[in-house]
């Protein structure tokens, strides 16, 4: 299995961002950014609020860190590590415009890219 | 990175492969699931109104059936007093879970602004009780008393509400104040135990209405919450 293959769902949607368009990654976007701006979650709490496992929550959170839409810090609390997760700006952004592009894809023809009509 | 199930090299449990939507279902993840995190992550503020309300509504018409002279006392005061207390500690209880138990595992500016605005009401209505024991030690008329304290306890809030209106840019809740406000200042007109069933009626009554409304507000097919 190649590391990041290409859903099919997504070829015929080619402005549509990858990262976030996957429905695991999309729920915790969604919910990191319900979150204030400087506001960060902790990795067992978040865990909890998405309902993943926590094998999968790391492996979409770093996809996510790898696109620089997430901060994942790692900190102690009375001596316990702790990580903490926080979406930068640029994620939130990110997600803005994928919101913006799935109103404007579901609002025109379907067939035409975002990019034309997203101003 | 991460320090839980951050294993290199290990198989992508959840491969990107049919996993990703319509548009159409996107976005409606994206509402729903923003309205659940949002209620799951600041808990639900209607809870601690309705309390508050219930509080209000059996507490100072408990008192205003204590205080009446025409036919006679319901009850003698004491119990009036007793509901009123019992009430009103079981909606501090319910205002203090839905604040710090949304918030465990968030740090940040929004977390501190929960927890300060928090304190204050604990802080303000402690300073109100130490203001009227005061005036009483000092022999301010029992009469006026019974007007004063009940009107600045609801006056209080009020302010309180505004004050969380503001800070969170929400209207309802600063209307629910402003109305609060003049529902307490009012109050003193209709002596006693008139003021009792203002109190009771229009400032516990506007704490439930505005619960309600946020219910309704939350259902599903409503958007815009």
């Amino acid at each position: 299995m190649s590391p990041d293959p290409a859903p099919d769902a997504l070829r015929d949607l080619p402005s549509l961002d990858p990262v976030i368009h996957a429905q695991p990654r999309l729920r915790v976007v969604v919910a990191l950014a319900a979150l204030g701006e400087e506001d960060q979650v902790s990795f067992p709490r978040l865990q909890q609020l998405v309902g993943m496992t926590a094998g999968n929550l790391s492996t979409h959170l770093r996809k996510l860190e790898a696109a620089g839409y997430v901060r994942v810090e790692k900190t102690y609390q009375h001596r316990t590590p702790v990580t903490y997760i926080s979406l930068v700006r640029t994620g939130r952004r990110a997600f803005e415009d994928y919101t913006a592009a799935l109103q404007a894809l579901l609002a025109d023809a379907p067939h035409l890219t975002t990019r034309e009509r997203v101003p | 990175m991460l320090v839980h199930g951050d294993i290199a090299g290990i198989a992508d449990p959840e491969p990107d492969r049919d996993q990703a939507n319509s548009p159409q279902a996107s976005l409606e993840l994206i509402h729903s699931w923003r309205r659940e995190a949002a209620r799951r992550l600041f808990g639900t503020p209607e809870l601690a109104l309705a309390g508050w309300g219930v509080a209000w509504l059996l507490g100072f018409g408990a008192c205003c059936l204590a205080s009446s002279s025409t036919p006679r006392a319901a009850f003698p005061a004491w119990v009036a007093y007793l509901i009123l207390g019992v009430a009103s500690a079981a909606a501090g209880v319910i205002s203090t879970v839905e604040t710090v138990h949304p918030g465990r595992g968030i740090i940040g500016p929004s977390r501190r602004v929960a927890l300060w605005y928090g304190w204050s009401w604990g802080l303000v209505y402690a300073a109100l009780f130490f203001l009227i024991l005061g005036l009483a030690v000092q022999g301010l008329p029992p009469a006026l008393l019974a007007r004063l304290w009940p009107g600045l306890a609801v006056l209080v809030g009020g302010v309180l509400y505004v004050a969380g209106g503001a800070l969170w840019q929400d209207r309802l809740l600063y209307l629910l104040g402003a109305w609060t406000v003049m529902v307490g200042a009012a109050s003193t007109f209709a002596g006693t135990p008139g003021n009792f069933a203002v109190l009771s009626l229009a400032g516990g009554g506007g704490l439930i209405a505005v619960a309600i409304l946020l219910v309704l507000r939350r259902l599903p097919g409503r958007s815009g919450a």
